[in-house]
Parts: C-alpha cells; structure tokens; sequence
C-alpha cells in the first residue's frame, strides 16, 4: 500500500494570483524515506499543509495509507515536525508531549510509555522537566521531532528538521531517522540540504512553482545539486 | 476523549499564563493599586462637600461681653468648624497663602450692642460651597445669641423643612472603584490573551494542533475558557479586596447594596464582554506589538468614555451621552445598580442584554476574521 498519494491536487491562497499547488501529483511507498526537494517558493510548506489538513478547499486528493488526510482517520497516521520549532517554550519537555499526546487521543499509560521512549530516542531524558526555554537550538529540534513520534505515526513528515542545528544533533537527528525507518516508519523528509537528502533518502522527488519537475530512485543520482541547478535553474529565489 | 482534550488545551493555557511573569501582575496587582489609590483620591469628589470636611478657622474674639463670648463658644463646638491658632507673625493673608486656615472669624468689641458685625475672611481659593456654609452657619449662630434661642431651626422649622432623597447617584470611593477598576483589569485580559494567540500562530503550535484530529471549536473553546476563569477570579478577589482589605486600611466604606447576589448575573456577563473583546483584538491584530496596543488602548478608551476614570456623575452632559458606547459603561452601571440603586434585577438585565449583545458581536467578527485568516 502506498504510505502517501497525491492526486492531481491545485490549490491557491485567497488573492493570490497564482496557483500555490498546480496539479501536484506525488506517491511515497510504505517503508522508504523518500526527499521532498524544491527552492524557496516553490510550495514545498504548502504542500506539507495540505498533506496534514491544515490547509483546505483544494482540488484533487491525498490519502494516508488509503485514509482521506482531510479526515481524522488519515491524520492519527501522520507525525509532522514543522519547519519552525512549533512547542511551547513556557512548558517543559514532558508537559508538550502530555499535551500532545492527549490532542492525539493516547491514553494516559500509552502516553506515559511513549514519553519515555521519544524522549530516549531524542537524547532529552534527563532534561525531560527543564522548561523549554532553556534549550538549545538542537534540543529543541529534537524535541521538535520527539512531538512528531509521540504516537507512533506511520508516516512522518519531516520538513527542515536539521535547520541551525549543531553537527552533534545533526549526527544524531539522522542516526534516529534511520533507526525509525529500520522498524518500517515511512518519511518525507523536506530540506534544502543536498548532502542530507542523498544520505538517507531512497527516492526524491523535485517540485518547483507548484510543480512536480523530477521524481526518480536516489541511487541513479551522481550529483544530486546539479540536477537540482538543472531541474529548476540556477536563477536565485527571493519571492 | 474530547473531554480530556479539552481540559488539557485548558491545562495548558493556565500553566503557560501563571509561569508569565508580566502577565499575573497585570491583572491583579494593578487593580488593586488602583483601586487603592484612586479610592483615596476620589474622596474629595465623592465625600459630602460640607458635612464631610471640617473648616479650619481662626477665632478671634475682640469683646468679653457676655454675647460675644457665647458666639465663640457656639461656633467652637460646631462640629463643622475645626479652630486652630493663628499662627505667630501670620496675618490673614499669609495665614491663607501658607494654607494655614480657610478662614478666620473675627467678633469684634461692640457686637453684643449692634454697633459692628462680625467679620469673614475666607481664603480666595475656598470653593464656593464652603464659603457659603461658613456665612451661613455664622449668620444662623450670631441669629441665635442676639435673639437669646437655643436652636434656630427649631424656630425654622415650621417653614422649612428638608426632604432629601436617598443618595442613588453618588457612589462612595469603594463602590466607584472595586468595579470600575476591576472592570478595567477584565478588559486587560485582552493583551495576555492576544499576545498568546499570535505567538502561537507564528510559533507554529497553533498550526501544529490542527495535524491532530481536534477540532477548531475545541481549540477555541480550550483558549478562551481559562481567560474567562481569570476574569471571574479578578472580580472575586477585587471584590474582597475591596470590602474587606482597603476599608481596614483607609477607613472607607464599601456597601455591597441590597441584592448582592445579582453581582453573579453581572461579573458572568463582563467577563463574557470582556473575553469577547480579547478575541476581537487577538483576530484583528497581526503581530504581539499590534495586539498590546490595540488592547490597552482599547481599554483605557473604553475606561475613558465609560465612567472609569473619570467618575461618570460628574461628566458633562455630551459626555454622560457619549458614555453609552462603552461596554465598560453598561458593565460599570450594573455594578452600581447593585451596590447603590438597590435595582430590581429587570433593571439590571437590560444592561446586562447590551454587554451580551456587544460579546456575541465580538466572537461573530472575530470567527469570522479567523476562518479568513
């Protein structure tokens, strides 16, 4: 079963003049760690919001493991780490996952049990009960993630998930992914890194303008920056 | 489920807002610093003019007729009057420059046989009423001792009678400011509240809360109940702050009225209003600078035109009008209606209708914004 289908899916923001989405058509299959590669602009987060049903009113469809993502079916398989570090900075590390937990429907053993467990996998046992604001820009990438795990998603959607971290987190964001992947989670990893996104991904798929522009398995890659340049110019970025 | 979703979005709120350190103080030490002091200053604009301040005066008498010294001792013993010495080199005028006295009464030698009157001098400044509650008590005194009468509103009393009507239009100190400031502080909520709903916006929890499957009704639900919790307990504790703390400490009084249990019906639906203002201001402003100003001013605005800051009794007629389009002034009417009016609740509902109408118009427009947004 594929883990995520696309279908054909346009959207556009209210005023906007173009399309966000233009017949965006992409599939990942079940158990691969699959890149998600585009510049700025290029509707990369747009694309992550309508996967995760921020975002509705579009055309086409999405299904999670065969579960509408418009419908809380679809969005109990799905854990998304956003780009910007999305915990609250007055709790602390336990207090966001208990929150979390519970807005994902865990029950209280459950979610005692995968505290711990996410908690381990990230490294942040032992400042579990510091407030969040304490934190250094890794730890809160990894507690970033940690929230994204805490209820055994089938499918994670990572989007910049090693921005303005040091190696040492980098290192050990990527050894977690891989160990999570091992267990047969499937990932969409999202990021600008080239180096990252040839490392751990099997398949990659480019969009630009809304667009697909390349999808194919990572092995046949040589250099994956230059068919990126090639795919969507070498002409910078800045809207 | 949806229970435990919704106590722990509350959970959440509560914990997040009591570790604020800005925030806890906001709402509750400043009103009761206010009400604290502005309790004391507005004594002068509320206290009765002539019974409740006494007149420091010099007394001076010239003449040792047996008249003459019975004046002195008429006017020493009333209670309006406090005497007080005049002052070693101090004559009248330096004697009201210095603020020494408000007046000085001079009884001359040849009072008793009609040939001069006694003299008033009032400092320039005094208010007109004072000054003429001094002539008239001195008239009436003087009256009394030529005449050789105990009391001469005994003698009056045939032709003049007082019938005054029970005072529901001024509030003491207390009962203009425990509400008035209280109602303030509710309407301040609007700061934490907005400030927290756009820093979750651009933080990216909000967004992040909609990947689970809850819903927005939930979420809001889940924000505004504890902010709505924080207004009650804001009015609760001003309440007993100012019925049970300042009185001790200033010697002022706070009557609660005859129906205190219509301040439930009352502090139920402020709150709503004020809630509702919070959510207005949290949808229509894009950033946290935004929100705090649109907040404050808001409320100090509505301060203004409703009877806060400037008691409302005491406005000109245009702005008594102008008043109206305060929420704060029907909530701060209906405060008074209980603690003063001694008001049928129907007389209270239809204020409370008003502040009703003004929350549900909030929430609509801010839905609305949101859903947009």
């Amino acid at each position: 079963m594929k883990a995520l289908d696309i279908s054909a899916i346009t959207f556009s923001y209210d005023l906007a003049t173009e399309c966000a989405l233009q017949n965006f058509s992409m599939s990942v299959a079940g158990g691969e760690i699959h890149a998600l590669l585009g510049p700025n602009g290029a509707g990369k987060t747009t694309l992550m919001r309508v996967i995760t049903g921020q975002l509705r009113g579009y055309a086409g469809s999405v299904f999670i493991y065969g579960d509408n993502a418009s419908q809380s079916a679809g969005l109990k398989n799905i854990g998304y780490a956003p780009q910007p570090v999305s915990v609250f900075t007055a709790l602390t590390a336990y207090e966001n996952l208990r929150f979390f937990g519970v807005m994902a429907g865990l029950t209280p053993e459950k979610l005692q049990e995968r505290s711990v467990a996410v908690l381990e996998e990230t490294g942040l046992v032992q400042y579990a009960h510091k407030n969040v604001s304490t934190y250094s820009g890794g730890m809160l990438r990894r507690l970033n993630l940690a929230v994204a795990l805490l209820h055994e998603p089938k499918l994670l959607l990572l989007d910049e998930p090693t921005v303005g971290v040091d190696p040492q987190s980098r290192h050990h964001i990527y050894e977690t992914l891989t160990a999570l992947n091992a267990t047969g989670m499937t990932i969409l990893l999202c990021t600008h890194i080239m180096d990252e996104a040839q490392r751990l991904c099997s398949r990659v798929t480019m969009m630009d303008r809304g667009a697909v522009v390349f999808t194919g398995g990572m092995a046949a890659i040589d250099n994956l920056e230059k068919l990126f340049l090639e795919k969507t110019g070498h002409h910078l970025r800045d809207e | 489920m949806i229970l435990r979703q919704l106590k722990e979005l509350i959970r959440k709120e509560l914990l997040i807002l009591l570790r604020d350190r800005q925030t806890i103080p906001l709402l509750f030490l400043m009103p009761v610093a206010l009400i604290f002091f502005l309790s004391l200053a507005l004594q002068g604009v509320y206290v009765d003019k002539v019974t409740g301040h006494q007149i420091s005066l010099v007394l001076e008498n010239a003449s040792r007729a047996p008249k003459a010294l019975q004046l002195e001792k008429r006017i020493g013993a009333n209670k309006l009057i406090r005497l007080i010495a005049r002052p070693k080199g101090y004559d009248n005028d330096k004697l009201f420059e210095y603020s020494k006295a408000h007046a000085a009464v001079l009884i001359p030698d040849g009072f008793d046989d009609g040939t001069k009157p006694v003299e008033i001098h009032f400092d320039p400044v005094l208010d007109a009423g004072y000054k003429m509650a001094l002539r008239s008590l001195i008239a009436s005194l003087a009256a009394e001792v030529v005449l050789g009468v105990d009391d001469i509103d005994v003698l009056v009393a045939n032709f003049v009678v007082e019938k005054t009507k029970k005072n529901t239009q001024f509030p003491s100190p207390l009962q203009h400011s425990v509400p008035g400031w209280s109602i303030f502080a509710m309407f301040f909520i609007a700061i934490p509240m907005s400030i927290g709903f756009l820093r979750e916006k651009n933080i990216g929890t909000l967004q992040r809360l909609f990947t689970y499957p809850v819903s927005a009704n939930l979420v809001a639900l889940g924000k505004l109940i504890p902010y709505y919790l924080i207004n009650l307990i804001q009015f609760v504790l001003m309440l007993a702050v100012g019925f049970y703390v300042i009185p001790q400490l200033t010697g002022l009084t706070f009557n609660l009225g005859e129906h205190p249990w219509q301040l439930m019906p009352v502090t139920i639906v402020t709150a709503a209003a004020s809630t509702g203002f919070g959510v207005l201001v949290a949808a229509m402003a894009r950033t946290p600078e935004q929100s705090s100003t649109l907040a404050a001013t808001g409320a100090v605005l509505m301060g203004v035109f409703g009877g806060i800051m400037v008691p409302h009794v005491v406005m000109p007629q245009f702005m008594k009008t102008l008043a109206m389009i305060s929420p704060m002034y029907w909530a701060h009417q209906a405060y008074l209606d209980v603690f003063l009016r001694e008001a049928s609740f129907s007389y209270v509902l239809s204020k409370l209708v008003i502040l009703t109408i003004f929350a549900l118009i909030c929430f609509y427009v801010a839905g609305r914004r949101i859903k947009w947004m």
